[in-house]
C-alpha cells in the first residue's frame, strides 16, 4: 500500500464511520467486512481476531522504564476481540443488522465467540436498573431505525468515542511523558495526569473525562471522573450517567505485548451494582502485517537510516464536511 | 479560575497600544512574580531555561499567546468584538498579490461567518499557535507531541531526522512538520497543507502551495519567542514573518479542559438517558 493509499484508507474509514449510522442500508454493506472477519477468524488483520485472551495478573513490572520510573508502555495499541458493534456479544454483530451477509448468517453457539465485554457481573450483562435497561434496548433498536436524532451514534459526527469505546475504535497509540500518559485516539485524546492534582469542577462534563493515574508495578490505575456519558459504550446502545465514577486498571505483560483493561464502573443511578468491564489489547509494530484498522501508520522517510513509524494527522469532521451539519441542520 | 484569567488577560490587551507594551506589561508581571514562581516551577532562574537530560530545550508545558495575532496579524485598529493591535507582522504589511488582496478583503468582509474557526475546525499552522486558548507541548528527544484544547488537533513536530513524506499531496489541515536543532532553536519546516485554514479573524488566509518555517525559541523558563516564516507563491507576492510571544501557564493545577467544540451543534440530541 502506497502512502496515499493509507491516507486514503484512513479517510475512508472516517468516512465510513459516519456513513454507517446515517444510512442503516449502507451501514450493513459497511458490516460485511468485519462480521465476515469475525467468521474466518483471521491470525491477522480483519478487526476481530481472538475469542479468549489470557488473563494479566497485576504484580511487579519486570519490562524496561523511561528514565522518570515509569514502566515503557509507549507505542501503538489495539483490541484483540471486535469493534464497537456490539458490547455484550462482541463479535456477534449488530442486532437486527439488515445486510444480506448478516441476515443469511446463522451464529453458532455463543461459547465459540469472545466473551462479554462486562467481566463482573458473571452473565455478562450490564446491572441495569429496569428503566435503563429499557433505554439501551430503545437505542439498539432505533440503530437501524433512526427515527430520533439521538439514535445516530455520536462518533458517527464525529464525537469522541469517549470511555470505554475508544479502546475498541481502531488503533491508538501511547506517548508518555514525566507526569503524563498521553492517549491519541483516532477520534480524540485523553491526557492521564500523574501528579495527583484533583479533579475538575463537577460540573464540568468532558467526552473523555477527567483522568487522575498512576502506576502500582505493571498497572496504571486511573481515576476517572467528570464524564458528560453521551458517546454510548457501543452500537448497541449500553451507557453510563454523568454521575459514573470509573476506576481503570490497564495491567501490561512484562512482555510489553499485550495488556488487559479491567475497569469498575460505579453509577448507582443506572446500574444495580458496580460493574467491571474488561478488554484485551496488544502492541503492534510495523513487523506485524499491514493493518490499516488497527495500526493506521506508514513508514517514514528516513532514508539509509532505521524504519520508523508516522502517524498522520487523525482528521474526522472537516474532512467528512457537511455531514454534521447536516444531520444538525435537517433535525 | 480560567474565566478569571481570561479576563485579566483581555483587560491586559485592551489597555495596550502595541505589541511592545503588551509584551512588557507581562513580562512586568511576570518580573514581579517570578522569583518564586519561576524558582518553584522549573528549578530555573531567569534567563535559565528548561532543558531535556541530553542538553536540548525542553518546550514542555502549557502556553497560550496574550496578543492579538487572531484578530488579525496586520496593524489594526479596534473594531467591535476586537481589541486594536500594532500587528505581529515584520514590516506590518502582508504582502498579498493584488488578486489575493480582493479575496482577503472578500473574506474579512464575511469573516462573521466564514470563519473556519466558527464551525470549531482544526486551525491549521500557525493560527493553532497564536489562537487565545491553550495548547500543551509534551516532549521526547524524537519529537514534540502539541495538543490544542480547541477541537481535535494533535499535531506532531518530528525531530528524529525523518524527512517530510515522499508523496507531498496529502494536503494535511495542520501541515506535516520536520524539526531541527540550531543551538537553542527549534527550527520547524512545515509543508504538504490544504487550502481550508485561515490565519486570522481578519480573513488572512493561503494556498494549497503554504510553506511555513517555525523558530521556537524559550528566552526564560516560561516565555517562547514563536517566529514563523510564511511562504506561498500563489498567494503572497514574497515570503514574510511574524513574530509571537508564548507564555507557559503557572495558574495551580492548570490543564487543558478538552473542548470538541464542533460537538455542541448536535449536544442537544443527546441528552443523557434519565429515569423518567
Amino acid at each position: 500500500m502506497t502512502t496515499a493509499e493509507s491516507v486514503q484508507t484512513v479517510v475512508r474509514l472516517s468516512v465510513a464511520a459516519c456513513v454507517l449510522a446515517l444510512a442503516p442500508i449502507i451501514a450493513a454493506a459497511q458490516q460485511e467486512q468485519p462480521a465476515a472477519s469475525t467468521r474466518a477468524a483471521p491470525a491477522a488483520g480483519g478487526i476481530a481476531n481472538e475469542r479468549a485472551f489470557p488473563t494479566i495478573e497485576s504484580g511487579k513490572w519486570a519490562g524496561k522504564r523511561l528514565p522518570d520510573g515509569q514502566p515503557d508502555v509507549s507505542g501503538d495499541w489495539s483490541n484483540t476481540i471486535a469493534n464497537h458493534d456490539n458490547f455484550t456479544d462482541p463479535q456477534g454483530g449488530i442486532p437486527g443488522d439488515p445486510s444480506p451477509v448478516a441476515r443469511n448468517h446463522k451464529l453458532g453457539p455463543r461459547a465459540e465467540r469472545a466473551p462479554s465485554r462486562v467481566s463482573d457481573p458473571a452473565d455478562g450483562e450490564l446491572p441495569y436498573q429496569p428503566w435503563a435497561r429499557a433505554k439501551q434496548q430503545e437505542f439498539a433498536v432505533g440503530f437501524f431505525n433512526a427515527v430520533k436524532p439521538e439514535y445516530i451514534e455520536p462518533l458517527a459526527r464525529c464525537a469522541p468515542s469517549g470511555i470505554p469505546k475508544s479502546l475498541y475504535w481502531h488503533g491508538y497509540e501511547i506517548r508518555q511523558y514525566p507526569g503524563y500518559v498521553v492517549f491519541l485516539f483516532g477520534s480524540g485524546w485523553r491526557i492521564i495526569h500523574l501528579d495527583g492534582k484533583p479533579h475538575l469542577p463537577v460540573n464540568i462534563k468532558l467526552w473523555n473525562g477527567d483522568s487522575r493515574g498512576h502506576w502500582e508495578g505493571n498497572t496504571l490505575v486511573v481515576d476517572v471522573t467528570n464524564e458528560n456519558s453521551k458517546a454510548r459504550f457501543a452500537r448497541t446502545g449500553e451507557f453510563a450517567s454523568e454521575n459514573v465514577h470509573i476506576e481503570e486498571r490497564y495491567i501490561f505483560s512484562s512482555d510489553n505485548k499485550r495488556y488487559n483493561y479491567v475497569a469498575t464502573f460505579t453509577d448507582p443511578t443506572v446500574y444495580t451494582r458496580p460493574v467491571t468491564i474488561t478488554i484485551p489489547a496488544r502492541r503492534w509494530t510495523l513487523d506485524d502485517p499491514k493493518n490499516s484498522w488497527h495500526f493506521p501508520v506508514v513508514a517514514a522517510n528516513n532514508p539509509g537510516k532505521a524504519t520508523i513509524a508516522d502517524h498522520f494527522e487523525s482528521i474526522c469532521v472537516e474532512n467528512n464536511g457537511g455531514f454534521g451539519q447536516l444531520v444538525s441542520r435537517k433535525n | 479560575m480560567r474565566e478569571k484569567l481570561s479576563l485579566n488577560l483581555k483587560n491586559v490587551t485592551q489597555r495596550s497600544r502595541s505589541l511592545g507594551q503588551d509584551i512588557g506589561a507581562v513580562l512586568t508581571v511576570c518580573f514581579l512574580v517570578s522569583p518564586v514562581l519561576a524558582a518553584s516551577d522549573t528549578d530555573a532562574g531567569v534567563g535559565k531555561i528548561p532543558r531535556l537530560a541530553s542538553g536540548k530545550p525542553d518546550f514542555s508545558g502549557i502556553w497560550q499567546t496574550t496578543s492579538a495575532a487572531d484578530q488579525g496579524l496586520e496593524p489594526h485598529e479596534a473594531r467591535k468584538g476586537a481589541p486594536p493591535s500594532a500587528g505581529v507582522v515584520e514590516g506590518d504589511v502582508i504582502p498579498y498579490t493584488a488578486e489575493a488582496l480582493e479575496k482577503k478583503k472578500k473574506n474579512y468582509e464575511a469573516r462573521a461567518t466564514a470563519d473556519p474557526r466558527l464551525k470549531c475546525w482544526t486551525l491549521g499552522t500557525p493560527r493553532g499557535i497564536y489562537y487565545p486558548e491553550p495548547f500543551q507541548v509534551f516532549q521526547r528527544a524524537q519529537d514534540l507531541t502539541l495538543v490544542f484544547e480547541f477541537g481535535d488537533s494533535v499535531r506532531t513536530i518530528h525531530t528524529d531526522g525523518t524527512l517530510h513524506p515522499v508523496e507531498t499531496d496529502h494536503e494535511f489541515w495542520l501541515g506535516d512538520s520536520r524539526g531541527r536543532w540550531e543551538g537553542d532553536t527549534l527550527v520547524v519546516d512545515v509543508t504538504d497543507f490544504n487550502d481550508q485554514t485561515w490565519l486570522s479573524r481578519a480573513g488572512d488566509f493561503h494556498d494549497e502551495a503554504l510553506h511555513v518555517v517555525e523558530r521556537w525559541k524559550l528566552i526564560d523558563a516560561n516565555t517562547i519567542d514563536y517566529r514563523a516564516s510564511i511562504e506561498d507563491p500563489k498567494v503572497y507576492s514574497r515570503p514574510w514573518n511574524i513574530e509571537v510571544y508564548l507564555y507557559r501557564h503557572r495558574e495551580k493545577n492548570f490543564q487543558l479542559i478538552e473542548n470538541y467544540c464542533y460537538t455542541l451543534d448536535y449536544d442537544q440530541y443527546y441528552p443523557i438517558p434519565k429515569q423518567q
